[in-house]
């Protein structure tokens, strides 16, 4: 039996003993070299993984023995959101990272911890930005984040279906709406796909956020929660997870069944960003061609809203080294260059708040999109970035609930009020 | 009399087949409740993501080994499974190390406040390890360990003594005072009383602890995500996530890297477990 205790403490000791072999992980720093660590969630399989990590290379290339940047890979987004909050929670910002604009992470604003752009965005660098995008970057007369990625997700619809029943455009109105999803229905094809799990019911968030547009407009979000919009808009929604309007998984469902359902054709209509192009485009891509773009039907007085925000702001720590103040800047210039940002633009389908141009290699869907936004009549935020962490929580529950018939539109309503208070 | 002892006999017979129907109907329920998420996930890993949404219980339309290839690809899983096994290993071992240490001496000895240390170690279950992640990343900067496996296996082994310290003393309290007293009129020192006395009933306890220290570090994801930067220290669990993006899960792929995890674990029960229920048993068999 004394062999059993030996025995751990050799085990022990041999482990300690072998773990600076495998324990290190200190990075190499070259004489006079700047190292910028740069810990992101576009890594493994996101689609701005790849032309990220070429981006990265290219400048490490350009500034060999000056600057290197280097990946950190944070798989899991929630993950690296908690992460980066104990980072800044603890005074320690990183080098660069990825910054998700909302009321939350703005706090952070107030802080030192952001190094701030404000004094090296002159003119010249401004000029490449649509400046809405920067202004809304901007708090207190200081742009401590560069905006970067941005969404609008108009709603999605299989054209192949909608000709199979007669319609040969989307519909303009929430009537016309309905009468599509009867035809639809007639034909056994469901007419949305809808979601009320996740940490925040997304695709049925933002039909939420369309739907409230329409009967709010370009200030809704300037009313008060439990406005009687608020019920309206939650009766229209409750409407499309009745009567057959969507799949029988959707309660409970996440982002995967609501867009796999779309991609496996059996759902008509659907709501997602572009970074859903590359997706739809490799795992079904007869979908990716059937599919048209457009504003949602127009529920009240407002017709042709877009739902569209920041979605991840470029950000740096703080520092007092001049060197490594100018190492960041000439980081920020090169991945907002306007001829860079189109090469992630079109290897990911993703949209920017930097101006640039689409090249004869981009996806039909993501001109789509572009068309969209030049389209839209206004664009505003959606539900979730204008309410706190505990308010999105309960959005799900509340769908839920209403879905299943254990509440009304006005409870709905009640339920968010409540977990606003 | 015969044919009473015949149809006695024969009621005999009905009761054996209907318990043995009844035994085999609820063995056969727990097998298969036990072993369908386990084939359904390895049936799911060689799907695509669509037939996986649309028809998960069906069979795939082609068996994608594809979704296995891009496990090892994207997540580098034999580096992630190389630190995961010394990271558990060693916090494992570190942490019964200190733990059963301790344990025989609160269980063991009385000293002045004995009982109050003990409760404000035990305390530690209590807290949210959610609630360390501030000061545990900080500690671990202020030592020069961030992306480091020391970071991991210190962090891991910490968190593990109250849970693991509760166990130990429940089961060191109970072994009895006569034992290690016939030590003590044999001589028995006080390192000897707990390597050669205590140390070794507690056995059962050790593998409890052991196997609840194993399992936390194997599977744990946030402190890992937290303290580590680079493949060269991370763990598994976060190579399975790296088929998670902001918007998109990559569920088959991640299934074929979960599959891919779960063999070596497997494969050691397989050809080992004959020798790890032996030595759960005969500890208790000898105390």
């Amino acid at each position: 039996m004394k062999r059993t205790l030996s025995g751990l403490m050799m085990v022990t000791l041999m482990l300690l003993l072998a773990l600076p072999v495998f324990a290190s992980g200190q990075q190499e720093q070259g004489q006079g070299e700047i190292v910028l660590n740069f810990p992101t969630f576009w890594v493994g399989q996101d689609s701005k993984a790849e032309p990220l990590a070429q981006l990265v290379e290219e400048f490490n290339t350009q500034h060999a023995g000056d600057i290197r940047v280097v990946i950190e890979p944070n798989p899991d987004t929630d993950g690296y959101r908690d992460k980066l909050n104990t980072q800044l929670a603890t005074g320690q910002a990183p080098d660069i990272f990825v910054f998700n604009p909302d009321p939350t992470t703005f706090q952070y604003y107030d802080s030192e911890l952001l190094f701030d752009f404000t004094d090296y965005m002159d003119d010249t660098w401004a000029a490449d930005f649509q400046q809405s995008y920067l202004n809304e970057s901007t708090r207190d007369g200081r742009l401590k984040t560069i905006p970067y990625e941005i969404g609008i997700t108009p709603i999605w619809y299989n054209m192949d279906l909608l000709n199979s029943v007669g319609w040969d455009a989307p519909p303009a109105t929430m009537d016309e709406f309905w009468q599509m999803a009867d035809d639809l229905k007639a034909a056994d094809i469901v007419p949305t796909s809808q979601m009320t799990g996740g940490s925040n019911a997304w695709t049925s968030m933002l039909w939420y956020s369309h739907i409230m547009a329409s009967l709010g407009g370009p200030d809704v979000w300037d009313r008060p929660l439990g406005d009687p919009i608020y019920v309206q808009a939650a009766e229209i929604l409750g409407r499309m997870f009745a009567d057959g309007n969507t799949t029988r998984d959707a309660v409970g469902g996440d982002a995967g069944v609501s867009g796999g359902h779309y991609m496996a054709g059996d759902t008509a209509a659907f709501i997602n960003g572009p970074w859903y192009i590359g997706r739809i485009r490799s795992d079904a891509p007869d979908v990716h061609a059937a599919t048209a773009l457009a504003a949602a039907p127009q529920a009240g007085e407002y017709g042709g809203a877009q739902i569209g925000f920041l979605l991840s702001n470029l950000a740096a720590g703080n520092t007092d080294d001049p060197a490594k103040a100018e190492a960041i800047v000439t980081f920020m210039k090169f991945m907002t260059d306007p001829a860079n940002v189109q090469q992630v633009s079109e290897a990911a389908g993703s949209l920017f708040a930097v101006k640039h141009e689409l090249g004869s290699g981009a996806d039909p869907l993501q001109r789509e999109f572009v068309r969209a936004a030049n389209d839209a009549t206004f664009v505003v935020g959606h539900f979730q970035s204008q309410y706190p962490v505990s308010v999105v929580s309960e959005f799900g529950q509340a769908l839920s609930a209403l879905a299943l018939g254990a509440t009304d539109a006005e409870g709905f309503v009640q339920m968010l009020v409540d977990a606003n208070n | 009399m015969a044919r009473q002892a015949t149809a006695v006999g024969s009621n005999d017979g009905i009761g054996s087949v209907a318990g043995s129907i009844f035994k085999w109907t609820v063995l056969t329920f727990f097998l298969v409740f036990t072993f369908f998420p386990l084939v359904w996930l390895v049936i799911s890993s060689f799907k695509t993501n669509i037939e996986l949404q649309t028809a998960p219980f069906a069979l795939p339309q082609v068996w994608q080994f594809g979704n296995y290839v891009n496990a090892v690809q994207v997540a580098e899983l034999p580096r992630l499974f190389l630190n995961s096994v010394i990271v558990s290993t060693s916090s494992t071992a570190l942490a019964m190390l200190i733990t059963s240490m301790a344990a025989f001496v609160f269980s063991r000895e009385k000293f002045r406040g004995q009982q109050s240390l003990l409760n404000l170690i035990i305390a530690g279950v209590l807290v949210p390890i959610i609630a360390l992640m501030a000061p545990y990343f900080r500690l671990t900067n202020v030592l020069g360990l961030y992306d480091s496996l020391w970071a991991l296996i210190l962090t891991y082994t910490a968190i593990n003594i109250p849970i693991s310290t509760f166990l130990m003393y429940g089961f060191m309290k109970s072994i009895p005072a006569e034992l290690e007293e016939a030590a003590v009129i044999d001589g028995a020192s006080f390192y000897q009383r707990f390597s050669m006395v205590i140390f070794p009933l507690s056995r059962i306890g050790l593998v409890t602890a052991g196997t609840f220290v194993f399992l936390f570090s194997w599977n744990e994801f946030i402190y890992a995500l937290l303290l580590t930067s680079s493949v060269r220290s991370r763990t598994l669990q976060l190579g399975i996530r790296f088929f998670t993006s902001q918007f998109f899960t990559d569920y088959t792929s991640m299934f074929a890297a979960i599959v891919l995890t779960i063999i070596p674990s497997v494969l050691v029960y397989v050809f080992m477990h004959e020798k790890i229920i032996k030595g759960l048993t005969s500890g208790a068999l000898k105390g």
